[in-house]
């Protein structure tokens, strides 16, 4: 019965995370799957862990990131579902091992949606010709439809086949792997926290950015609240530091993209303590 | 035309079709597709708005087909496109329709990095950050938070900028002075982002070493007479050193590879990790 709640739940997800993107983080997911199953603890943590490990990973563009919506019920699912001893910690080590590989087989199928709706340009170019706005409300259904399968499908499966063989692989893993993994998991956001500061470094300088947070949560303590305010008073000050005379207000946006060369030289000497 | 008085006299479209423009927008990245990206939900998204402006059958599947054309953007931005080219395709004569999909195209790049680095770079970090810290904690109030927080500006936002793009769009475009507040906001979100992202590294990753180092000591001569614990002298020069360092790590590796291997990645450190446990390292 459970596994049709969450076959069900996923369908919705699936849809949500193309349309109306409310619940496409896994800490908004997680905790959902939690409550279905009754251990919402089990939910939180995993998804809190989630959340942080897929911090910078996002679609950029036409390039199709892998599909964490999927993952993360799967993962949280089958974590919950394995591990019948209630250990939170293993739970957290089982969802990290599986949301990875859930993930990117997952994302195959969304490219492959993609590719199908190419079919939808010729369909929306009739209902153009005869000027039909009523017809244009239809487009929509057909690939939300698919993409709903997309996500409810894999979740099924895996729910229905995968829950034994989860208990039975965690039964029979030696510890210092579970140990491992558990570890892991802590260490793992630090791939999502480098992703994004793949996207926001576009300067060398702006590693004293990084640093400054950092000093402030490591050695103040501070939470992440107050240190958002602080780095707003920052972004106030360097806006203006750095602003641009005026006469180059006319210059498109781009610019910006251009000064990501010189941060390679200037990376070494900020970071180093 | 009798909901005309809604309001002001030289806009056609009403709050009621700004409304149908933002439902029809919430779905628009369903249709993506290899060939127009986003053109066939362009399309469907305006079409109401066109049916209004453009009575005359001809003109409505002109003004259609003109929108179904390879379309890429933030979906919090889209919302300002669709408004603008609304207003656009209100306010143009028939001669200039031709200015609609270059001014789209042209707008597309620089919002959807502007959407990247506010939504997904900054506000979504922001709120997921506290949310987690709050669930780690084992409070349900953690994602509660997290999903009111960005569904304000995720959900509010994008309703605002359709009616935003609309009513004052094309005002907004012509004043150079205004066009460079896109380039502010986004230096300022960078360095907000930026400071999250660091204030993170001492958060999130915990990283703990269980070695410890035996002293020699040579006035007694005796070994094993001081144990010294690894962790402990990291925590004296920094806390949370072995945090910075492996994210400085990941960070190049990631750069040399730029970031298209980021799961492998992952997995590559879980049996690096787990290797390391066997031997107690970590």
């Amino acid at each position: 019965m459970k596994v049709f709640i969450l076959t069900a739940l996923a369908f919705l997800l699936g849809i949500d995370n193309v349309s109306t993107k409310m619940f496409r983080r896994p800490l908004l997911i997680a905790p959902i799957v939690g409550i279905i199953l009754g251990n919402l603890q089990a939910g939180l943590i995993i998804g809190a862990t989630l959340e942080v490990m897929w911090m910078g990973i996002g679609d950029v563009g036409a390039y199709m990131a892998p599909d964490i919506i999927t993952g993360t019920m799967i993962s949280t699912s089958l974590a919950i579902m394995g591990n019948t001893s209630g250990n939170i910690s293993t739970m957290v080590a089982t969802a990290i091992t599986l949301a990875v590989p859930t993930s990117i087989l997952a994302q195959q199928l969304l490219v492959l949606i993609e590719t199908i709706n190419c079919s939808l340009n010729g369909w929306a170019k009739r209902l153009a010709d005869n000027a039909d706005v009523k017809g244009t409300f239809w487009l929509t259904w057909p690939p939300a439809f698919l993409y709903g399968f997309a996500c409810a499908f894999p979740t099924f499966l895996a729910l229905q086949f995968g829950a034994g063989a989860i208990q039975q692989a965690i039964n029979d893993l030696p510890k210092f792997i579970i140990n491992g993994l558990s570890t892991a998991g802590s260490i793992i956001p630090s791939v999502g926290i480098a992703l994004l500061m793949m996207t926001m470094l576009k300067k060398g300088e702006l590693w004293m950015f990084i640093i400054l947070g950092f000093v402030l949560s490591s050695y103040l303590k501070l939470d992440i609240l107050p240190i958002t305010l602080i780095a707003l008073v920052f972004a106030f000050l360097y806006e203006r530091a750095t602003r641009e005379p005026s006469a180059k207000a006319q210059v498109s946006p781009k610019t910006q993209v251009d000064n990501s060369n010189s941060a390679e030289e200037d990376d070494e000497e900020d970071y180093d303590l | 035309m009798s909901e005309e008085k809604l309001t002001a006299p030289e806009h056609k479209l009403n709050n009621r079709d700004i409304w149908r423009m933002f439902m029809r927008l919430n779905t628009m990245r369903i249709t993506l597709n290899y060939e127009t990206l986003q053109g066939v939900g362009f399309m469907r998204a305006i079409a109401p708005a066109l049916a209004k402006i453009y009575p005359d059958k001809k003109d409505l599947s002109e003004a259609m087909k003109r929108h179904l054309v390879f379309y890429n953007s933030h979906v919090n931005f889209d919302a300002v496109i669709l408004g603008l080219s609304a207003a656009m395709e209100e306010t143009t004569t028939p001669d200039e329709k031709d200015g609609i999909n270059p001014l789209k195209t042209g707008l597309m790049g620089p919002l959807a990095g502007l959407g990247d680095s506010l939504i997904k770079f900054t506000w979504l970090p922001i709120v997921g950050s506290i949310g987690a810290s709050i669930a780690f904690g084992g409070s349900i109030f953690g994602p509660i938070l997290m999903f009111i927080l960005y569904n304000v500006i995720n959900m509010g936002a994008r309703y605002y900028a359709v009616s935003f793009g609309y009513k004052k769009g094309i005002d907004f475009l012509n004043n150079n002075e205004q066009n460079d507040v896109i380039q502010r906001i986004s230096t300022m979100a960078n360095v907000v982002g930026l400071m999250v992202v660091g204030a993170l590294i001492s958060t999130v990753i915990k990283v703990k070493t269980p070695l410890k180092i035996v002293v020699h000591s040579n006035v007694s001569n005796k070994v094993g007479g001081n144990v010294i614990s690894l962790q402990t002298m990291f925590d004296k020069i920094m806390p949370g050193l072995l945090s910075l360092l492996i994210t400085v790590l990941v960070y190049y590796i990631l750069k040399k590879t730029n970031g298209k291997h980021a799961a492998m990645l992952i997995i590559a450190m879980m049996v690096v990790v787990v290797g390391l446990t066997y031997f107690k390292i970590l």
